[in-house]
């Protein structure tokens, strides 16, 4: 059981326009992902969910379980495609062929952003299940390019990744990023 | 943030005429350190050319002023934008490298912008070397750091100093590039 005040409480003064590395591990991962989608959407965020790890459905079912308002999510889902999963169309999604099309991804988030009308959040859930299906290198250009447009256009983004990433993809990412929250219960 | 002014103040008073230096930053702390550094040159009346690979011009500045950081004796190279194939909003402070980030660009906008600066001491800062590395052949981001190097030896501007995860100074051209300054400082966390 994870200590949602105390992360609330690391998330509470993060102004807009930030990019913040939540580091947390694999057991907690999940109730983690789903405090933060909490405390944005409660404070006004609409939120894109790049979604490497669950489909589209699930996720919906999880922020329906928790309390959290899927009117203000809109979720890019990398998963469902790829494992041949059902693709339910609806407003709030958008699926792309798989995690290592991060070309498609980084046009969707575009496309996503100028959807979105208000204070708005990228949260990418996790560059460790992406670092899995793409090459290093080539990652680390993709999430350097979306964190400087991100900055460009002042939009939020919450990063998770697993303690055990990468320790030198971890340190080219995270010395991108304004601020580190190592989340441990 | 104490340690990087002690760090800074006695490589000021040992290298007092030009220095090359590496610093090796916490990664947690990166950015932080990048702004006390700037800072403390600031202070002490330098001027000079930051060159940015990590962030905007825009998101820079922002944060600069929020340090209190005198912006008018800075000049901007700004990368970053470029990789990330967006284009910035002009500015007589920066220059946006085009799409391509081409290192003779880079060197170009350097020696356009050296002249404009006129504090006691000048200085180019570089936010990170090793992103370089990561969009430009090995061999380029070497030619760039030479170049870097060599301006200071031949008096064109007093320092250089060029920051280093240190979770990433095991990389091979950032060993080399360690053999070629004048100090490596390894900043606490």
């Amino acid at each position: 059981m994870i200590d949602a005040k105390k992360l609330e409480n690391e998330l509470n003064n993060i102004p807009d326009g930030w990019i913040v590395l939540l580091e947390t591990s694999v057991e907690n991962v999940l109730e983690v992902s789903l405090v933060v989608m909490k405390f944005m959407s409660n404070n006004n965020y609409t939120g894109i969910v790049l979604s490497a790890s669950r489909p589209y459905q699930n996720l919906i079912k999880l922020y329906k379980q928790n309390g959290i308002d899927t009117e203000k999510i809109f979720i890019i889902d990398c998963v469902s495609e790829s494992y041949g999963g059902n693709l339910e169309e609806s407003n709030n999604v958008q699926y792309i062929e798989s995690v290592s099309a991060l070309t498609s991804i980084s046009i969707s988030i575009d496309k996503v952003i100028g959807l979105i009308r208000g204070g708005k959040f990228l949260f990418i859930d996790s560059i460790t299940t992406m670092l899995i299906h793409n090459e290093p290198g080539v990652f680390v250009r993709f999430i350097h390019s979306v964190m400087t447009r991100l900055r460009t256009r002042e939009i939020t983004g919450i990063i998770v990744s697993l303690s055990e990433t990468d320790r030198e993809i971890r340190a080219e990412i995270m010395q991108l990023c304004d601020r580190i929250i190592n989340y441990k219960p | 943030m104490v340690n990087v002014k002690k760090l800074l103040r006695d490589i000021v008073e040992k290298y007092p005429s030009s220095a090359v230096v590496m610093m090796e930053l916490p990664t947690e702390s990166y950015f932080d350190v990048n702004i006390a550094t700037v800072k403390f040159l600031i202070d002490r009346e330098f001027e000079g050319i930051y060159i940015s690979f990590h962030r905007p011009f825009k998101n820079i500045l922002s944060l600069f002023e929020q340090h209190r950081i005198d912006t008018n004796k800075l000049f901007f190279i700004d990368t970053a934008t470029a990789l990330s194939k967006g284009t910035g909003e002009e500015n007589p402070r920066c220059i946006y490298i085009s799409k391509s980030v081409d290192i003779d660009e880079l060197i170009g906008a350097i020696y356009i912008t050296l002249p404009k600066l006129k504090g006691r001491g000048r200085f180019i800062f570089i936010d990170s070397i090793t992103t370089i590395a990561i969009y430009k052949p090995l061999s380029e981001s070497m030619r760039f750091s030479e170049f870097l190097i060599r301006i200071v030896r031949k008096n064109e501007v007093e320092n250089v100093i060029f920051n280093v995860a240190r979770d990433l100074v095991q990389k091979k051209f950032i060993r080399d590039i360690a053999l070629r300054v004048d100090k490596v400082i390894s900043v606490a966390e």
